[in-house]
């Protein structure tokens, strides 16, 4: 019944700034992933398969996909009587009122959320990986660890780990600190920003946080090195399953390829552990007379009339006759004209590549779309909503962005559209 | 738009068999198009028409009715008033004297609940997508009793066929059922537009008569009393009436005219929610002219059919015309043609099946071959 006792908060508020233009309006946990799912389906599809179900998602960046699709929570199963999802935006208190200033200000901002329920345990979630995680397991150890808090960590190749944040422990997984990206790291497990506190302990950390001027107000830097520094037993749970950051252009690219060539790691077929979304209201896709479609994921109201190989496409994509569409992302509803080639491409929201457009990794060289802070591997973004004039040429690591700024004889958007 | 009408809608019907695919549900709850039931499409028109309130009345094998169509929350039918309301035989009734009538008996309470001025009353064998705001206007306009949707397609779907013979001013002055040779080919929709009160009243009357059956066709037969208006529908009208008609109308859904009747240029169809994965297709994966739902996993080829959710076709196997319902298994150096094959089925390595166009072969609901 230890379950019952638990509330999980998702901290869903950031801006996720690294993926350029696919978060101009909506925020990160929003962003469609996998074909059928929004990255926040991971989550919250973990937290009701783990028997939690009373979920906080804190938003505050362009909250209004965000709250629509999360809504009432029927999805999840999330529409109960005495519980549920709750959207917890930042709101007016009397004399003062504030913006999230950091992961725990946002826990501290809901404090009388919490209190209402009066949890013995806090289940705190970032809205930025995929992965399935039996968060039960983890409160098992938890409380037989008789822990004031656990940090689920992954063990991380040791190249890699001064990349993260991590946590160096002694003995039986007891963790003695916490070193944000560490340059000669001690240890190779990383925090995956999934933390269980028990709510008396928290609750007095971020009290005394608040109060603290300096403090950035953020988990990682300030509430586990305050916990640890005042003795209290923080535990390390090794997670080993499938967990990727989708937090680049990169690695999201990188993690929808995932469920094409390792269908099996991430086991989205498992009836056992699903993982649930808001569904599309549409007709089963089609595959047309002369259409090739091969090492792709594909979901309802496709239709596919040209060549797709190795790529992932959301709901209501028409990929129309003679078009190459290889190694891509392409969002729900977007539309591929006869005769585009786009290879490596992530196209968001109805945005319609104009006939002949040739975009991606098989175009070489720079142009003013060029930006390689955000895109790299040869990856091009296009925004949400654009026509792209036909014949354009777009070579790779471009970000297709209506609000830049670009020569008119260079300007492949024809037109903007609200989606 | 605002539609002061409420839903009746008839699951089932005696007058139909599909053979073995009937035989574990009712006709309306027969798998379509991929993801679909047949009773989606008739309760969908009536949810895009603006109908809030919409009763579904069953006789026996709606227990996989009852599982699609839950709490109604699909068809945003979970309503705190009106909604969706299942009338299994026996429900809500107090007459006592004849065996049977209990199911009139259980309409008239359903239709005394509601205040809406319309009825729309649809059988459930015929996947059309449209609203009934233009034939309710067309009744109104012709101070109609009864407003009846046909269209033209003859007796070419087989029985049961109502043809209709309209006089001059498009009210019906005949109504013949399965006619040898008819004068017409305006065949009935089985989907008709009546004054709620008037419709208690005839029902009242029907079972003073000691009738015990409710049947659209009923009440079109009325037309010596009644002013019957025909309407005419244009668009696309699957009729299912039998196993062959079943295999046609899937097939016809490869017709891209017909896919964009029925589903991109209405209103959406509403089905029950299943969060299956992405469908996967891999490596050599030869896949044209069909239609495919979620959760499928495609290693082999497939041509001109119909796949339904959570479908495997493995390796080295061939699929052509055919329709594979949720979560079949096709194992590999298979070749199946023609082939119906209902939910759950297995089909063991090697083997070939072949079935005829107009007789194809049916597997039924869990079987192993």
């Amino acid at each position: 019944m230890a379950k019952a006792e638990t509330v999980a908060m998702i901290l869903a508020g950031g801006q996720g700034s690294r993926l350029g233009v696919l978060t101009k309006k909506i925020a990160k946990p929003a962003v469609p992933f996998g074909s059928r799912y929004r990255i926040i389906d991971f989550p919250l599809s973990n937290c009701v398969n783990s028997g939690i179900e009373r979920v906080g998602v804190l938003s505050q960046y362009q909250p209004l996909a965000l709250n629509t699709y999360v809504g009432n929570g029927h999805p999840w199963d999330l529409d109960r009587n005495n519980c549920g999802a709750y959207i917890l935006p930042p709101y007016q208190k009397s004399g003062k009122y504030d913006w999230y200033k950091g992961t725990a200000n946002a826990i501290f901002q809901n404090m009388d959320f919490l209190d209402d329920f009066n949890p013995k345990y806090v289940l705190i979630l970032s809205g930025d990986h995929i992965y399935k995680m039996n968060y039960a397991a983890m409160l098992k150890a938890h409380i037989e660890n008789e822990a004031d808090a656990t940090l689920a960590v992954y063990e991380v190749p040791w190249e890699e780990a001064s990349r993260f944040g991590i946590l160096n422990t002694k003995d039986d997984d007891v963790i003695t600190e916490f070193v944000e990206k560490p340059a000669k790291p001690e240890s190779n497990l990383a925090s995956m920003g999934v933390y269980i506190f028990n709510w008396q302990v928290l609750r007095k950390a971020l009290i005394e946080d608040e109060n603290d001027p300096e403090s950035n107000n953020d988990f990682g830097k300030n509430i586990v090195p305050k916990l640890l520094n005042q003795g209290s037993k923080l535990f390390a749970y090794r997670f080993s399953g499938y967990w990727k950051d989708v937090g680049t252009i990169a690695s999201l690219w990188e993690t929808n390829m995932d469920i094409l060539d390792k269908p099996e790691e991430i086991n989205l077929v498992d009836r056992a552990w699903r993982i649930y979304s808001r569904n599309p209201v549409k007709p089963s896709h089609f595959i047309g007379p002369d259409a090739k479609v091969v090492n792709s994921a594909m979901t309802d109201g496709c239709r596919i009339y040209g060549s797709v190989s190795h790529s992932v496409l959301s709901d209501s994509v028409l990929v129309e006759k003679g078009a190459v569409v290889k190694d891509c992302v392409l969002l729900p509803g977007v539309v591929v004209k006869a005769g585009a080639h786009i290879e490596r491409c992530i196209v968001d929201f109805g945005t319609v590549i104009g006939e002949n457009v040739k975009a991606g990794a098989n175009v070489d060289g720079e142009g003013p779309y060029t930006n390689h802070k955000i895109c790299s591997d040869g990856i091009v973004v296009f925004e949400r909503g654009l026509v792209i004039k036909k014949d354009s040429v777009i070579p790779g690591n471009s970000m297709v962005d209506s609000d830049l700024e670009v020569p008119s004889d260079q300007n492949v958007i024809e037109s903007t559209f609200r989606v | 738009m605002f539609t002061s009408a409420m839903g009746l809608i008839l699951a089932d019907n005696k007058k139909i068999s599909l053979g073995e695919l009937s035989g574990p549900r009712a006709l309306s709850a027969m798998p379509f198009a991929g993801r679909y039931r047949i009773i989606d499409f008739v309760l969908s028109n009536m949810v895009n028409s603006g109908i809030k309130n919409v009763g579904i009345l069953t006789y026996n094998k709606y227990k996989s009715l009852m599982d699609h169509l839950g709490t109604g929350a699909p068809w945003s039918l979970d309503r705190k008033t009106d909604g969706l309301h299942i009338l299994p035989p026996y429900v809500n009734s107090e007459a006592t004297n004849i065996a049977g009538d209990e199911e009139m008996a259980g309409i008239i309470d359903f239709l005394r609940t509601s205040r809406t001025t319309y009825v729309i009353v649809a059988n459930s064998n015929i996947v059309l997508n449209t609203t009934f705001d233009d034939m309710i206007k067309a009744h109104e306009r012709n101070n109609a009793d009864i407003t009846v949707m046909f269209n033209r397609d003859g007796t070419k779907f087989g029985s049961p066929a109502y043809i209709l013979e309209l006089d001059d001013d498009g009210f019906v002055k005949d109504m013949l059922f399965n006619p040898q040779k008819s004068a017409s080919n305006k065949s009935s929709l089985g989907i008709i537009c009546i004054r709620r009160d008037l419709l208690i009243d005839l029902i009242a009357k029907q079972m003073a008569h000691a009738t015990s059956h409710f049947g659209v066709h009923s009440f079109v037969k009325m037309f010596d009393e009644l002013k019957v208006y025909g309407y005419e529908y244009s668009g696309i009208a699957l009729r299912i009436n039998s196993v062959k008609t079943y295999f046609d109308a899937s097939m016809n859904l490869i017709d891209e005219s017909i896919r964009n009747d029925l589903f991109w240029s209405g209103e959406p169809v509403y089905t029950k929610i299943k969060d299956e994965a992405p469908t996967l297709y891999f490596n050599n994966a030869q896949v044209s002219n069909v239609i495919v739902s979620e959760g499928c996993r495609i290693y082999g080829s497939v041509e001109e059919s119909v796949l339904f959710r959570g479908v495997t076709i493995s390796k080295n196997t061939t699929i052509k015309n055919c329709v594979i319902m949720q979560d079949a298994h096709i194992s590999e150096n298979c070749h199946l043609e023609n082939v119906i094959l209902d939910k759950n089925a297995i089909v063991r390595p090697g083997i070939r099946l072949v079935g005829h166009r107009d007789f194809p072969v049916v597997i039924g609901k869990g079987a192993g071959i």
